[in-house]
């Protein structure tokens, strides 16, 4: 029994609504993050579970929907029995199958969520979100508004309902209807609990009205909470909390009620005669979830299965000894280059690619040049103390007027459409047939100019810009050297050219363009961070230190940045002039191999692109790739990390050849190097916040596009430049458009180590944060040790697991891709379809 | 040479009717279909525009068939083409050509991708009517056809539940200049005893007019104008516009930025000899554009999200337009016009690009905005107008208390009177009334006199009930049948006419009633609830039944699909010209017949389908 509120206590309350609401952050700091992060406290269906009784969200697929699937075979008979066999036991698989494929149950609708401000409607006849809502909206965008509207909201100092009250104050017009209202909000220190008890009355209910009142726009009290908590979320500073919030809420709902019903009304609670639940005790898990669970564990082992018999089968097998590589490349671990590195491998096998977080270990504010702010460039847990600017350019931005806010003015409006307006109609046909790089398009290389410089070193490290030191001392860049090169193993064998390369994205009317930069960067492309890296790694003095570690650079050895747009498929160098004549030799000879994997890379993703053919000329293909990235028309630039599924931690050399559909995060490591795991605790930390964020935010996406998705963004409207809502009166949509995650197969995240299992229970006790990702089944771990064998983490201890799905071969695995079924609809049934199974490539 | 412009609608018709025969995952042929026809109108656009301008530039008339002819109406259907019509259908076609093109790639994959390319073409063959038509009742085909299809295209969306909402708001709206239209055709023709075409009037003065009345002559003009100024969003029927901004960009794009919302400025242009003589009308027309203007701008200057502050905009520009209507600058408006809508159009296609270019704009020239000082009296006048703004001058709810609450009420007020009462009473009385419609020589003088208002008071209670009805769909649905089924009696009390009338009218609402009776029954049989106290969302599980449902309550709307749609403009034919009193009754029941019958529709099929199987958005999204 929870014990029930007799006093209200609105710190708690608040902080208790802070934490169940959306914690996304404005558009244009696009970071993944698991949606359902309230819930990560319980064991994963658990928690899935309670959120759908309480917020009524979709967590998995219907029964109808899981057994269709095995149906078309998409889940086999034998996982179906080893699922059942491993949670209830060998005797009962006959019950439970029987259960899983014929079984009724009850699927209505019927979450806790909305149970008590139901009976406004029911008892008063009002619908108070109507009356309440569109004006409540209006006042929460024009006050957070960051640039779209040309008069703003006055007083945005001074927080959100002081603004209103001095607006009231000083205006002969009013927001309010009701003499009551007005009143109160000029009350001083007005406590929510006096306006509670006007509209509810009774103590243990406000909590629960509470929330029903602000999860009803999730998105816009969302947003609050997070501003109140990150005011850099936001260029032009506002004040405003979710106390603010939830207050005007109260005074505008009196103020509907007021003007509906006169002054004299009984509060609501005199109505409520059932007993109300407390939403947050615990949710029972009946039958049906037991069912649901079965079904969705062996809707992702069907897959495990598969990938982790090609990885057995790979790490039994003896590879060849590694030569001196030709060149060698670091990517980040974001599973869009997966593909990239392999077909580089396929067209130079002695090309060696790595694999590590992209900002390199630089975590980073960067200043652009004449930029007034700063742009955090590195994964969002951190909070860097350098800065690094950009001293020079080459290339201004150009200015788009179309979207000057000149044409929503009276006179010049009317100027601009006798001008701008005629050119409107050519522009349209320019955009249509020869989409270009355009002013108002994100170009991922438009961050940081191509021919700019950086200031890296720090001259004076006392002298600090806004607390933050400018630049690194050069005992800095060692130790990120260091601890990056001995993470991803490359501490001996370097070739003469190493690439540093980061990703960015470019897309065309996309609001939601951050979610396809670099996660690692706080979605912003990582090119700073791989040019700082480089510089670093070049350094003199740098390169004696690290002699002193152990790790000895060749002199001739040099590290150059590179960005790859992951939507146009382009790759761009960074400071090439430093190479040395005979490098900038081989680096030539690079590029060539480089434009050659791009080609191909094109090519595999331009087989989930309906638009292109892929059998026609690569050279094409290319072209309409690079097309996709800057045309308005296209909302599916890329695909950004849709499919996304498993991540390996480990060689590059032993996986070679593996096929996993740019499925995989993957990063390098050792495990030769770091017997005792020391190295590996350091480079495993950061990976389940980052990629297990990526991947539950596409799993509940998927599962609900509607209430934890954005929906489809085709009627998407761009509100106060912070976020997206439909209509002209709707709530901020969080989560992922429709267009990102319809080709998604929602299974949580596979992690693969290599290791001895004994080394990784170690590192995973050590941390209890880490831990619980594991333990609770956010992610699933498997180990894969030295002798090749599998281990599966299952309630706390190492389990051997030893796969049943026969390994696929091919010998061309370029054919296999040409030939792979493109998807009908996006419904899951022929979504996954669209997916290739696992192959190894033999060599 | 003239049959020439019916060329325009064969492209299109043909394409939609093969557009139904696809089915949504075709998307290549859905798309090519489409495109096909309108670059085919585009090149007879060019060739009508050359010899247009090369043979005298003659405004060239088409009469089409008459389907109707009785002593004093005619329906006929009749087309022109001036300088008007083919700049503005050249525009209207290029502009659906950019957008067909861009929704090939923008729309992949949507659930609605075949719906949405054929409520295009459908919208498109609707104001190709509307440009084209030669007298009012051609034109009055295309006004319905783009009233519901902005229906359709509003609530594209139609499992969530604002733009459902809105869309019926904005159509229930719509259904004013609807019957403004219709009101516009009975003056027409009681005024000049005959259906008139747009050719004719332009010289007024020649023109015998049977009812010589001043009143007359200004009723008419003032019914255009109130159809324009609803279809054009100006005051005081400014706000539906940003709340139009539901269905995907690119429908947006076309009709509440350019197409659809520039239409009144063509109706004020067409129908000008209507009221150009008329001393104040002008000043009328400008002052409208000119409050709208002020009001439009001042609002487009607080808004927040990007595609309503385009409306606003686009609504100012067009208040500018109205000024320059007013002013006898045409040409000047229709050029405003061109540049306006290409203007909005590309603006909301790339709208949702305005986040990172403006975010990177700040990013680099971010100066915030100078502190509201609250002194001074001006100041004070400024924060008045910046809440006011906000609060869209109350337009919003403007319309929601002044036109549908009070009828609400007014429906409330014969909740004593319970639907079995009313039944008993009111089937007696119109048996009794078919009666006396068949022996009106029985009746006496004080009967034909004011019998027919007391059927149409009878009929307007029933549609009260029906408009308030909650609980069942059904009675609903039998109040609308028996509404229309009285109005049959007020007009054969009214008039001797010829029974073969009331036929045309009865074949539509017969059939379209027992559909509708049918879809009904099989819900129930269904075990569905059919209660209209909340959206229902069975378009989800039943399309089909949905789509035959929507068929049924367009005919019984009296869209043009069925004879219906010529009958309500015959029937009302037969109201007299000394019989206001009547003739407003029947206008309010034809606005709350649409009313019902969209509602009805939406609550049934559309809105959120509450299920536990499958994923739908809350409420305020």
């Amino acid at each position: 029994m929870q014990e029930t509120m007799l006093v209200f206590d609105e710190n708690k309350i608040v902080q208790h609504l802070k934490h169940y609401l959306p914690a996304q952050a404005t558009l244009k700091d696009f970071v993944h993050h698991n949606s359902l992060h309230a819930f990560q406290d319980k064991e994963f269906f658990e928690g899935i579970f309670s959120a759908k009784k309480i917020f009524g969200f979709r967590v998995t697929f219907s029964l109808n929907e899981y057994r269709k699937l095995y149906q078309q075979g998409r889940i086999k008979e034998a996982i179906i029995d080893w699922v059942i066999i491993r949670s209830k036991g060998i005797e009962q698989v006959k019950k439970y199958k029987q259960k899983m494929l014929f079984g009724q149950y009850d699927e209505s609708y019927n979450p806790r969520l909305g149970s008590i401000r139901k009976y406004w409607k029911q008892v008063y006849k009002i619908d108070l979100d109507n009356r309440v809502q569109p004006l409540l909206f209006r006042l929460l965008a024009s006050y957070l508004d960051q640039g779209i509207a040309l008069w703003h909201f006055p007083f945005e100092d001074k927080g959100l309902l002081n603004a209103v009250r001095m607006v009231e104050n000083n205006s002969y017009a009013s927001f309010f209807k009701s003499k009551r209202a007005i009143k109160l909000l000029h009350k001083k220190d007005l406590t929510m609990q006096e306006l509670l008890d006007i509209l509810v009355g009774r103590t243990e209910l406000y909590e629960q009205y509470l929330m029903d009142q602000q999860y009803t726009h999730k998105g816009w009290s969302g947003i609050v909470g997070v501003i109140e908590e990150d005011k850099n979320t936001i260029f032009y500073k506002k004040e405003i909390t979710l106390r603010d919030l939830i207050k005007l809420e109260l005074l505008l709902e009196i103020d509907a009620l007021d003007s509906a019903l006169g002054n004299k009304w009984p509060s609501l609670g005199t109505h409520i005669t059932e007993t109300i639940p407390d939403y947050f005790s615990s949710v029972p898990f009946g039958e049906q979830e037991e069912i649901l669970q079965l079904w969705q564990e062996a809707f992702e082992w069907d897959y495990y299965d598969e990938v982790l018999s090609a990885v057995r089968h790979l790490s039994k097998t003896k590879r060849l000894e590694k030569n001196k590589p030709s060149f060698q490349a670091m990517f980040c671990v974001d599973d869009r280059e997966c593909s990239l590195r392999r077909h580089i491998e396929l067209i130079d096998p002695n090309y060696e690619t790595l694999g590590a977080p992209g900002f390199f270990g630089a975590a980073i504010y960067f200043q652009p040049y004449g930029g007034k702010f700063y742009d955090k460039n590195c994964p969002v847990a951190l909070t860097p103390k350098h800065l690094i600017k950009e001293i020079e350019i080459k290339q201004h931005r150009k200015k788009e007027h179309i979207h000057s806010s000149h044409t929503h003015a009276t006179f010049r409006g009317l100027l601009s459409t006798f001008s701008l307006g005629m050119f409107s109609g050519i522009r349209m046909l320019r955009d249509l047939f020869n989409p270009k790089m355009q002013p108002d398009i994100s170009d991922a290389f438009a961050h940081m100019d191509l021919h700019g410089k950086l200031l890296i070193e720090c001259a004076d490290p006392d002298a600090k810009e806004n607390g933050l030191q400018v630049g690194y001392t050069v005992q800095e860049m060692a130790d990120i050297v260091y601890s990056l090169l001995k993470g991803i193993g490359l501490t001996d064998t370097f070739s003469d050219v190493v690439y540093v390369v980061a990703h960015g994205s470019s897309s065309a009317n996309n609001p939601h363009h951050g979610a396809h930069d670099c996660g690692a960067c706080s979605g912003r492309p990582g090119a700073v961070n791989a040019r700082v890296f480089a510089y670093m790694a070049n350094h003199s003095m740098v390169r004696k230190l690290l002699a002193g570690k152990g790790i000895l650079v060749p002199e001739q050895t040099q590290f150059i940045a590179a960005m790859h747009d992951t939507a146009s498929d382009e790759v761009n160098y960074y400071d090439r002039s430093t190479l040395s004549d005979q490098n900038y030799k081989k680096h030539l000879k690079q590029v060539e191999i480089m434009e050659k994997a791009l080609d191909l890379n094109a090519k595999e993703r331009a087989r989930r692109f309906a638009s292109i053919n892929v059998k026609q000329d690569i050279k094409k293909i290319r072209k309409k790739i690079k097309q996709r990235s800057v045309s308005y028309f296209e909302p599916r630039p890329e695909l950004g990390h849709g499919t996304n599924a498993l991540c390996y931690v480990g060689g590059r050399q032993k996986m070679k050849g593996l096929f996993l559909d740019r499925r995989a995060f993957l990063q390098s490591y050792d495990y030769t190097t770091d017997p005792k795991g020391e190295v590996l605790a350091q480079v495993l930390a950061p990976l389940p916040a980052v990629c297990g964020g990526i991947n539950l935010e596409y799993y509940f996406s998927r599962m609900d596009i509607e209430k934890m998705g954005a929906g489809t963004k085709l009627p998407h409207n761009v509100t106060g430049l912070i976020g997206v809502t439909n209509s002209s009166d709707g709530d901020l949509r969080t989560g992922l458009p429709l267009q990102m995650i319809e080709n998604h197969d929602p299974v949580r995240l596979l992690m693969m180590v290599e290791h001895t299992p004994e080394v990784i229970m170690n590192i995973i006790t050590s941390s209890s944060a880490m831990y619980d990702w594991f333990d609770k089944g956010w992610i699933h771990l498997v180990v894969v040790a030295p002798d090749g064998e599998l281990y599966h983490f299952d309630k706390g201890t190492f389990v051997p697991y030893n796969p049943f799905t026969e390994v696929k071969e091919t010998d061309d695995i370029l054919k296999v891709i040409e030939e792979g079924i493109e998807m009908e609809t996006n419904h899951i049934l022929d979504a996954t379809k669209e997916n290739i199974s696992v192959h190894v490539h033999k060599d | 040479m003239n049959i020439s412009i019916l060329t325009l609608f064969i492209g299109p018709l043909l394409a939609l009717i093969i557009g139904f025969t696809f089915n949504n995952k075709q998307e290549k042929p859905i798309y090519l279909v489409t495109m096909i026809s309108a670059i085919i109108n585009y090149v007879i656009l060019a060739i009508l525009l050359f010899n247009y301008l090369f043979n005298g530039q003659e405004p060239q008339l088409l009469k089409g068939p008459v389907l109707y002819h009785a002593e004093n109406t005619e329906f006929s259907l009749n087309l022109l083409l001036d300088g008007y019509s083919l700049v503005y259908a050249f525009v209207a076609t290029f502009l659906i050509g950019v957008i067909i093109r861009f929704s090939r790639y923008y729309l992949h994959r949507e659930k609605g991708y075949k719906r949405f390319f054929n409520n295009l073409k459908f919208f498109y063959i609707g104001i190709l009517t509307i440009l084209l038509a030669g007298n009012i009742e051609t034109l009055f085909i295309g006004w319905e056809i783009i009233g519901v299809t902005s229906f359709f295209l509003i609530g594209f969306y139609r499992e969530r539940y604002l733009p459902v909402k809105n869309a019926l708001k904005i159509v229930s709206l719509y259904r004013v200049a609807d019957v403004a239209l219709l009101l516009a055709i009975w003056l027409a023709h009681h005024y000049y005893g005959h259906s008139i075409n747009f050719l004719e009037i332009s010289n007024t003065e020649s023109i015998p007019h049977y009812a010589d009345s001043v009143g007359f002559a200004i009723a008419i003009p003032l019914m255009f104008l109130i159809a324009a100024m609803v279809k054009s969003a100006q005051f005081p029927f400014s706000s539906w516009l940003p709340r139009a901004m539901e269905g995907p960009t690119t429908s947006s794009a076309i009709f509440y930025g350019s197409l659809s919302v520039h239409i009144g400025v063509f109706i004020l242009i067409r129908t000008a000899p209507f009221w150009e003589d008329i001393a104040f009308f002008p000043w009328l027309v400008g002052a409208i554009g000119l409050t709208t203007t002020l009001l439009a701008s001042s609002i487009a200057r607080v808004q927040s999200t990007i595609k309503t502050q385009i409306a606003y905009s686009s609504i100012a520009q067009i208040g500018i337009m109205f000024i320059e209507v007013a002013l006898g600058l045409y040409w000047l408006a229709i050029l405003h016009f061109i540049g306006n809508s290409l203007l909005r159009s590309y603006q909301l296609l790339v709208s949702p690009s305005v986040l990172s270019y403006k975010i990177h704009d700040q990013f680099f020239h971010f100066h915030p905005p100078g502190i509201q000082k609250t002194e001074h009296f001006l100041d004070k006048i400024k924060l008045s107008i910046y809440v006011l703004s906000i609060k869209e001058f109350n337009l919003d709810r403007w319309m929601f208390n002044y036109l549908w609450n009070p009828l609400k009420k007014l429906g409330s007020a014969f909740s004593f009177l319970s639907v079995k009462v009313m039944l008993w009473i009111a089937i007696p009385i119109y048996f009794f009334g078919l009666w006396m419609v068949y022996n009106k020589e029985l009746l006496p003088e004080w009967g034909t006199k004011y019998l027919p208002e007391g059927y149409t008071i009878i009929c307007l209670v029933i549609i009260l009930k029906a408009f308030v009805e909650r609980k069942s769909i059904l009675v609903s649905w039998g109040l609308l049948l028996l509404n229309q089924l009285y109005q049959t009696i007020v007009f054969g009390l009214n008039d001797n006419f010829e029974f073969t009338q009331v036929h045309i009218y009865l074949s539509g609402i017969i059939i379209s009633s027992v559909i509708g009776f049918w879809v009904i029954v099989r819900l129930r049989k269904k075990g569905k609830d059919t209660s209209l106290n909340q959206f229902h969302g069975y378009v989800y599980e039943h399309p089909r039944l949905a789509f035959v449902f929507v068929v049924a309550c367009l005919g019984l709307a009296g869209f043009p699909i069925t004879p219906t749609f010529i009958g309500e403009d015959v029937l009302l034919g037969h109201i007299h010209e000394n019989q206001m009193p009547l003739l407003i009754l029947m206008a309010i029941n034809l606005i709350l017949d649409g009313l019902v019958i969209f509602r009805m529709y939406s609550r049934l099929f559309l809105g959120q389908h509450k299920s536990g199987y499958h994923e739908f958005a809350y409420r305020s999204s």
